[in-house]
């Protein structure tokens, strides 16, 4: 049972203060054991304050970002899963499906997490899953104004993941679940 | 005092004093009641109960049971190596009187107290029979015992099942009862993964009271205490903190026990101190030589230890502590015993140097001594302390005597 924070474009100071209220009263340090997030953060008092939430942080470089010792991807190995970790202003058409599953395959991972475009999303694809969590604080993207905050906690157990889905709509928090499990045939 | 020169030491040191006058009473030169079925007198129940040290310091009386061979148990008493009680365990007679007690249809439970009270030898696998029986886990009659040993071995199995396990294993549960065939996201296809709904604020990072994700990161806290204490307890023993796969397993044991006790118990919850009452319960369960009753070790320990602490949860809980059955009112009992038993060594303490007697007698009480002498010693005391019919408070007060 191993809990792991997916979380990125917060876009701190510039186009965001801070993470929504009700999002940071939730997250309290000792619950989760890794941090994965996928850029733009952009100052080092985030970086800070992720660290104080759990000190296994990983994180890639964004395009708006600080610190430049950030690496533009990274691959971890979490139970018996693979994640990788990317931006995604990198891969051209942004938010593409196949230009994100071609670095899927390149980096040989399970789970493949970037960002970038601001929206949620989840797919499945060619033996893959592609995450993206979102802005963590709703900050306005290149493509839209209209973002709503939003971050990913996956709950990795054996074979099985269990993705939730936290999005703050109107105001309140909404959680939903996404279910899935790896199978013998996916590459090992 | 295994030379036996002076064979009463604390008289001895005494005699200079006023010495009590049941210290010199005659109970110790004669041999006991002739009628076996009959328990000692209630009037003299105080002075009886430290008879497994006070006799053996008469070596010479003429007591039928204990052949002299007794004066190795003074020899662990001095704090010498406590190896030499093992000496206890070659009484014939003693294992004797006992499998007489027991192999009866209906164990009498006053008979065996009173055996027990002179101590339960260590060989044939009688003691954690006998202290099973005084703990009243196995009723006294034999034919019951197979079906409430099943029963209640089960019902331990049911509380690790239930109590035991991880929030993600629950959420799981809680998923497949609810959505009887989803088909599995064989991750071959493509496609936007669908969302579901998640149960009444079920997710890791509820704060909802009845989370069950929020209950077990409450929970947790408790768990890592158990765990801290539990690698402390009896650094010294290869049972407890040894390297082998063993005594790791003792202790995932004895953790289990504790951790399932404090989520079934959430008034008194854990409290520091629990995990040196249950040891010597669990050591002498896993140690006893007939298998079948060592492989389940871990559930009898666990319903033994919930018997030993009803008798005095009192003790331990927080609220209760300046209450009529709290621990401060226990200490002062105590210190009236000793008042009653021993006035100049009370006023010693009390006035002279007026030291508070909460500072040596809270250990004494709620651990059961078992923090002051070896571990060997403490299982003798033990069986002394569980045979005493009025259990183990009314023993509680006695170890003015062993400590002064």
């Amino acid at each position: 049972m191993v809990l792991v924070l997916a979380l990125g474009d917060l876009h701190v100071p510039h186009r965001a203060a801070d993470l929504p209220a009700k999002f940071k009263s939730m997250l309290v340090p000792g619950k989760i054991q890794h941090i994965i997030c996928t850029g733009n953060l952009c100052i080092k008092e985030v970086h800070d304050y992720l660290k104080s939430l759990c000190p296994d942080l990983h994180i890639t470089r964004g395009e708006y970002d600080e610190d430049a010792r950030y690496p533009e991807t990274k691959t971890l190995t979490i139970g018996l899963f693979k994640l990788g970790l990317c931006h995604g202003h990198q891969v051209v058409p942004w938010g593409d499906l196949d230009s994100l599953a071609m670095l899927q395959r390149q980096l040989d991972v399970d789970i493949l997490v970037t960002g970038h475009t601001h929206q949620f999303k989840a797919y499945k694809h060619e033996g893959g899953v592609v995450i993206n969590p979102g802005s963590a604080t709703g900050a306005y993207s290149s493509i839209t104004y209209d973002v709503n905050p939003s971050f990913v906690l996956m709950d990795i157990d054996g074979l099985r993941v269990v993705v939730y889905v936290y999005e703050l709509i109107d105001g309140e928090v909404k959680v939903d679940k996404i279910d899935f499990k790896k199978t013998a045939t996916m590459h090992a | 005092m295994a030379d036996g020169a002076n064979p009463n030491p604390p008289t001895a040191r005494l005699r200079q004093k006023h010495v009590p006058d049941w210290l010199n009473s005659p109970i110790w030169s004669a041999p006991p009641p002739p009628a076996r079925h009959l328990s000692p007198p209630r009037a003299a129940s105080p002075p009886t109960s430290p008879p497994p040290h006070q006799r053996r310091d008469a070596p010479a009386s003429p007591l039928p049971h204990p052949p002299p061979a007794r004066g190795d148990d003074a020899g662990s008493y001095d704090g010498s190596d406590g190896d030499e009680g093992a000496a206890s365990s070659s009484r014939p007679h003693l294992v004797a009187e006992f499998t007489v007690a027991l192999v009866r249809k209906v164990v009498d439970l006053a008979e065996l107290r009173r055996l027990a009270c002179q101590g339960v030898p260590d060989a044939a696998g009688v003691r954690p029979i006998v202290w099973k029986l005084l703990l009243g886990y196995l009723p006294t009659d034999h034919v019951l015992w197979a079906y409430e040993l099943e029963k209640k071995r089960s019902q331990y199995s049911a509380f690790k099942d239930e109590l035991l396990v991880n929030p993600s294993e629950v959420t799981r549960r809680m998923d497949e009862m609810t959505i009887s065939k989803r088909n599995g996201h064989d991750l071959e296809e493509t496609g936007v993964l669908p969302r579901a709904e998640i149960v009444h604020d079920e997710h890791p990072l509820s704060l909802g009271k009845t989370s069950v994700w929020n209950q077990y990161f409450q929970e947790s806290e408790i768990v890592e205490q158990i765990d801290r204490d539990v690698k402390r307890t009896h650094p010294d023993m290869q049972f407890f903190n040894g390297d082998s796969s063993d005594a790791l397993s003792n202790q995932e044991s004895l953790k289990r026990i504790l951790t399932i006790f404090a989520k079934l118990n959430p008034g008194i919850r854990y409290v520091q101190g629990m995990n040196e009452v249950l040891a010597p319960l669990y050591y002498v369960f896993k140690n006893d030589p007939e298998q079948n009753n060592a492989v389940s070790a871990e559930p009898d320990a666990f319903f033994c230890f919930v018997e030993l602490l009803s008798g005095f949860r009192d003790n331990f809980c927080k609220q209760l502590d300046n209450s009529v059955v709290g621990i401060r009112s226990t200490i002062s009992k105590l210190s009236q015993l000793l008042k009653r038993h021993d006035e100049e060594l009370w006023r010693h303490l009390e006035v002279v140097t007026k030291v508070n007697p909460q500072f040596y007698a809270f250990r004494w009480i709620t651990l059961l001594l078992t923090q002051e002498f070896k571990f060997r010693d403490c299982i003798h005391i033990w069986d002394a302390l569980l045979g005493d019919p009025e259990g183990p408070q009314v023993c509680g007060f006695e170890p003015g005597w062993w400590g002064g």
